[in-house]
This record gives structure tokens, sequence and C-alpha cells, in this order.
């Protein structure tokens, strides 16, 4: 018998797009078959392979949790082929998935402990999959911090997501650093002096630290792959321990199950595969994987 | 292990009973080189030869085959094949074990349909070789197949001994009046053939702790000199049995509504390799790429306890500037100069 379970993508319909910033959307999935959209059960951290239907396929991380009723939801930058051509579709139309792949962020052994979350860019995109899955169980999590780091207002993903603290009591913490001239950001950081910082998202720490007890605290951390390194700076320096700092990597996947060799890193005594070794890793595993960040 | 003997001239009636079980593919002499190619006797084969220059691995995992059928109405579905029954006729020990390795990728958690199936249609039978003087399968415990093959022909004078390994092998000689059972004598040649053989490695590579040192080593000075003759080619990609990186694409044919995704395969010697959107590059520099391939083939391969490098020395024989694997790796090691 020909096993092809995480062979073939399924197909799904596009149910809703929502333009998010000028260079991401945010897809609402439904697998055409009704079994098949039952049994989908992901985690927080883990990604589907995406393919439009004749142009190829493309990694993408899974943005919600499925603590939340509702479709499968995809937040989608355009910056090559595959993405560009799913930037074109619209709602009806059917994409094909395979997954869900890769390892997920500890929710479990998280609870009890306070969340940091720290996204930088498009890394919110995995990371609200775990912000949402610790407020729907809010009750077994301690204090949960967002530090979020973006350019402007405009490419902020999740606005009234991440900018909710600032209205209502909504279970987390939020702390924004932008980088250009922002009116909006600029007239939110007057009336909110202790939540915003303009630079990047590093310049945030000194704002949290208060509420912030590192020796009680995971840390969950996505965003460019220059951003990790100055943010596992900051974790150190506040004493975090590296087993409670998790990262999630980006690399080139092709199969995205350890068949294509695109995502290997690490020297001969530690290679791994990102997409099923991964994509999530502990700043622990990452110290003894060489090339990881 | 089931132990049993045929004398050489009986050889084309073992070939004849093969074929009951498929199409037979053999080591063929192909002007100064050798490739498996199917064969209809055994004349046609030189099971004398030393390596080939493309590695069996071709019948698993194509250079370049069609992975799915996809239609812009009905999505996407696997390319059918027929079961295509192959005896693979003449592999060597090395070979054998590099196939351990690739099968420990292919057909693991998830298994990559293609391979799986064709592998399950293939039946593998070894042949014993004597080393030339690139081969170090030696050194990297890789030459004796303990296990990865339905037969293992080794050559004792006159006759062959041979290992029946699985219950398929023995299934595929049912019949064969033309077997005897091995005498102590047949063992004591065997015995004999493996020292003189053992003797006749001129290549060596310490690899006891090879992992350790490629990884500790990985700014050492000494790569640089072969990086700068490396043409970054990945022939060296291509001609390594255990080397299985692929690219994959995927187009549609004129009418714009049936096409296929492809998959071909690719070498983390070429620059797109680890490049990702944005045009961030993981591995940028040549000498990134070189040291990744060795740390690659340095490594053990967690599900069969082997090295990712076989020893076979094709990476060496037609890399067109004279790189040597073990001697690249001595080098960084300290062992040479
Ligand atoms: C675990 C994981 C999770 C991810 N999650 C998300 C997510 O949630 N949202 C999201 O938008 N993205 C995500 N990505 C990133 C996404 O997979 C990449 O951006 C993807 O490559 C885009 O695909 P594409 O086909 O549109 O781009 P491609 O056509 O592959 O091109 C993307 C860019 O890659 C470079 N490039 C690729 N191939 C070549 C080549 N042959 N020659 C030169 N340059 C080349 C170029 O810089 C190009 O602009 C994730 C990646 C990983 C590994
Ligand atoms: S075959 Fe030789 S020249 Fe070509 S990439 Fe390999 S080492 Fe470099
Ligand atoms: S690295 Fe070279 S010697 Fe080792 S298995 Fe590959 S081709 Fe053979
Ligand atoms: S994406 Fe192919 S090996 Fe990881």
């Amino acid at each position: 018998m020909i096993y092809a379970q995480e062979f073939v993508p399924k197909p799904a319909e596009i149910a809703d797009v929502r333009q998010m910033t000028p260079i991401e959307k945010l897809f609402r999935l439904r697998f055409l078959n009704d079994e098949f959209e039952r049994s989908f059960r992901y985690m927080p951290g883990q990604f589907v392979q995406l393919s439009v239907y004749g142009v190829g396929e493309t990694t993408i991380s899974i943005c919600r949790s499925q603590t939340r009723p509702g479709p499968l939801e995809l937040l989608v930058r355009r910056v090559g082929r595959v993405t560009n051509a799913l930037h074109g579709l619209k709602e009806g139309d059917v994409v094909g998935i395979r997954g869900p792949f890769g390892n997920w962020f500890p929710m479990e052994d998280m609870e009890g402990s306070d969340v940091l979350l720290v996204a930088g860019g498009l890394g919110m995109a995995p990371l609200r999959g775990v912000l949402q899955y610790v407020l729907d169980r809010r009750e077994k999590y301690g204090n949960v911090n967002l530090l979020y780091g973006v350019k402007s207002y405009e490419e902020t993903l999740f606005k009234e997501e991440v900018l909710e603290p600032f209205e209502r009591d909504s279970g987390f913490e939020s702390f924004i650093s932008f980088e250009k001239d922002d009116p909006f950001y600029e007239d939110l950081m007057r009336r909110h002096p202790d939540r915003l910082r303009k630079g990047v998202v590093t310049a945030l720490f000194e704002l949290v630290d208060r509420y912030l007890d590192p020796k009680n605290t995971y840390a969950v951390v996505c965003g460019p792959p220059v951003m990790y390194r100055f943010v596992m700076r900051e974790l150190d320096r506040r004493g975090f321990s590296p087993r409670r700092v998790y990262v999630t990597l980006e690399r080139r996947m092709r199969c995205g199950v350890g068949k294509c060799g695109h995502c290997i890193i690490g020297g001969a005594t530690s290679i791994t595969y990102v997409c099923k070794d991964g994509p999530v890793f502990s700043y622990f595993d990452i110290l003894s994987i060489r090339g990881a960040i | 292990m089931l132990y049993l003997k045929i004398v050489k001239e009986d050889l084309p009636k073992l070939f004849g009973a093969l074929r009951r079980f498929g199409e037979i593919h053999g080591p063929v002499r192909m002007g100064r080189f050798y490739a498996f190619r199917e064969v209809s006797s055994v004349d046609e084969m030189s099971l004398d030869y030393t390596r080939t220059m493309i590695p069996p691995k071709k019948y698993f995992t194509r250079p370049r085959e069609r992975i799915l059928r996809v239609s812009r109405e009905r999505g996407y579905e696997l390319v059918g094949e027929g079961p295509r029954r192959l005896v693979l006729f003449g592999l060597h020990a090395c070979d054998i074990n590099a196939i351990k390795i690739t099968d420990s990728i292919y057909i693991d958690e998830y298994p990559d349909p293609y391979y799986s199936e064709r592998r399950r249609n293939a039946l593998l039978v070894g042949v014993s070789c004597l080393p030339d003087e690139e081969c170090f399968c030696r050194s990297m415990g890789t030459d004796y197949a303990h296990d990865g093959f339905d037969l293992f022909l080794h050559e004792v004078g006159d006759s062959y001994l041979i290992r029946v390994a699985t219950g398929r092998g023995e299934e595929a000689l049912e019949g064969a009046d033309f077997l005897r059972k091995p005498e102590r004598e047949d063992f004591v040649r065997l015995a004999e053939f493996e020292r003189r053989r053992a003797r006749m490695f001129k290549k060596e590579l310490l690899a006891s702790h090879l992992p350790d040192v490629v990884d500790s080593l990985h700014d050492s000075e000494s790569w640089k000199e072969f990086v700068n003759r490396c043409l970054a080619c990945g022939s060296c990609n291509l001609v390594c049995p255990t080397c299985r990186c692929y690219e994959v694409s995927e187009s549609l044919n004129v009418s714009l509504k049936e096409g296929f995704r492809e998959r071909r395969w690719d070498s983390c010697f070429l620059r797109s390799h680890a490049l990702v959107a944005g045009g961030l590059n993981f591995r940028p520099t040549r000498l990134d790429r070189f040291v990744h391939r060795y740390n690659c083939k340095s490594g053990i391969n967690r599900a069969t306890g082997l090295p990712y490098c076989v020893g076979c020395g094709r990476c060496t024989v037609f890399c067109p500037a004279d790189i040597d694997h073990v001697e690249v790796i001595n080098a960084i090691w300290g062992v040479v100069r």
C-alpha cells in the first residue's frame, strides 16, 4: 500500500481572506473533507506546507490555537513565487495543505509559570497561537507579558489583539517598540510611557523588568534571525535558564518531513532537521547545535 | 544466516533463478567507468568492478522525477507507477550500507511513497570486492555488510559462498538445485580472502572521533586551501551514495490546467541550498558550504549507528578539482602535514 498521508496536499477552501498589512494577509481555511477537518489537530508552533495549485509549496506557521473554535488560520507575507500567487487568491478558491508538521512549544511544561512572549515582525504569527492558548487556559498560567517589536502601526500584525490591553483587562500586558516615526504609536506612548518605546524590541526589557520573575518564567521568542542573539543576551542577563527559553527557527524547507535535507543545521555531532526536530528549540538545544542562531 | 555455495560456472543458472523475481541490473563497464544497467546475462556484467560513478540510489530516488500530478480542478495526486521488480546484482558492501542510511531517511515515520515502494520491490544481491587506492570503507566500518541485503556472494576461489540474509532471498533461490552446502574449506577461504582484502587498503581515515573532530575544528585554517580549489560544482554530492537532498519545483503544461510537481537531486554546494526569503542565506560562502558537507558526511546516522560517509571514494575519484575526502579530513585533524 502506498502510504502518502504526509505526502499529498489535502484540498482546503479559503473561507476568508483579510488584508492585515500592505504585505501580509490572513487566510482562514477549511478542508473540503469534513472528516479530515475534524481530525486535523495542531499545537502552537507547528507549521503546514501550503500549496498553490500549479505554482508550488511553501512553509507557513499555524497562527492560531486550536483551543479556539474556528478554521485553520495562516498569516502569509508576500515575498516570492508561491506567496505572491496565494495573495492573488480569494474566498472560495482551493489550496493544498500538508501537515501539521514539526514540534510545538511546551505548553504543558509552562503551566504554573509566568509567560514572556518576545516577537519581532512576522514572528508574531506563530506566537499568536501561544498567546491564544495561554489566554484560553488562563487559570493555568501566571503573568503573561508580550514584547512586540514592529516598524510602524501600519505593519503591526493582529492589531486589535495586541492592542487590547491598552483598552481593557485582557489577561496579559502588551509592550510595543516601533522603529519609524509613527503618529499612532507616538500618541499611545504619550498615554502609556511605561508600555512603549521607540527602537528595537530589546528596548522593552527595562519596561517589563518589574513585572518579571525570571526564575519562574518561560520565554518564547520568535522573530528575524538577527533578533535572537540580542534577545538571548537580555534574557541571559536577567538569569533566565536556557531550558526555559524557546525559539522557533526558519530555514529553507521543501519536504517538511526530514527528507529533502534543506533545513539541516548543526555540526557533525549535532545534525538536526528544523522541520522534524524543530522548528521549536530551547535555547539550551541551540547552544549545542552549531549554526542554529 | 544461511550459507550456500555456487560454483562460478553455475552463475548463469543463478541469474536465471533471480530473473523470476524481476529485471536484473548489474555493474556494466561503460568506457573508463562502470554503471548499473539492466543486463540480460552474467557475461554483460563486470563483477570485479571497482565502483560505479552514480550509486545505486538512482533506483530509489531518481535524479529527476515527477512526484505529484496537479490539476487546477482536482488538486494533487500521486503519480501512479506500476510496480517494477528489480534485482540489483553485484552491490558492494559500502553501497549496501549506504542504502541502509537512505532507507533510514526515506522510510522513517513519514515514509516516502516512491522510495518505499521501489525499495520493497528490489532484491539486493551483494558481491565481494577488492579495494583500489581510493577505497576507505574499512576506516568507516562499512567494508562488510552484516545486513541490509537479501543475498551476498563472496568469491572463494572457483566458487561463491552465498550468505542468505532474508526469507525473500531464500525464496528467490527456491528450486535452485545447483546450489550446494558449503564446506569448512570454503569458510577458511573466506577468512583468507577477508584477511588479504584487509591488508590491501591504502587509504586510512582515523574515524574513531570523526564527528567530534570535524565539528570542533570547524574554524580550522586548513579548510581554506581546499575550499580555494573547490569549484562548488556539486559533483561530490551527486555521486555520493548517502547524499539525498532534493529540490522541488512545480509547473503547469500549456493548457495551464494540469501539470506536475517534480523533484531533483540537489547539492549543498549550490548557493540556493540554504537561502530563505529576503535573500538571507544561512550558508552564504563557499567555505560555509564546504564545511557543512564535511560535517554532514562525518556525522553518525542515528538509526543505523553508521557514519554518513561509507568510504566508497566516489567523491574523490569524480572531483574535477582533485579534492580528496580523506586528505581533507586528515588535514583538518592534523594527521597529514
Ligand atoms: C517553520 C517556518 C515557518 C514559517 N512561517 C511563516 C509564516 O507564518 N508566514 C509567512 O509569511 N512566512 C513564513 N515562513 C517563511 C516562508 O516559508 C518563506 O517566506 C517562503 O520561502 C516564501 O515562499 P515563496 O515561494 O513565496 O518564496 P520564494 O519564491 O521561495 O522566494 C522567497 C525569497 O527567497 C529567496 N529565494 C528563494 N529561492 C531563490 C532562488 N532560487 N534564487 C534566489 N533567491 C531565492 C529570495 O530572496 C526570494 O525573495 C516560515 C518559514 C518556516 C521555515
Ligand atoms: S566535486 Fe570537488 S570541486 Fe565539485 S563541489 Fe565537490 S569538492 Fe568541490
Ligand atoms: S562522502 Fe565520498 S567517500 Fe564518503 S560515501 Fe560519499 S562519495 Fe563515498
Ligand atoms: S524540510 Fe526537508 S528535510 Fe526539513
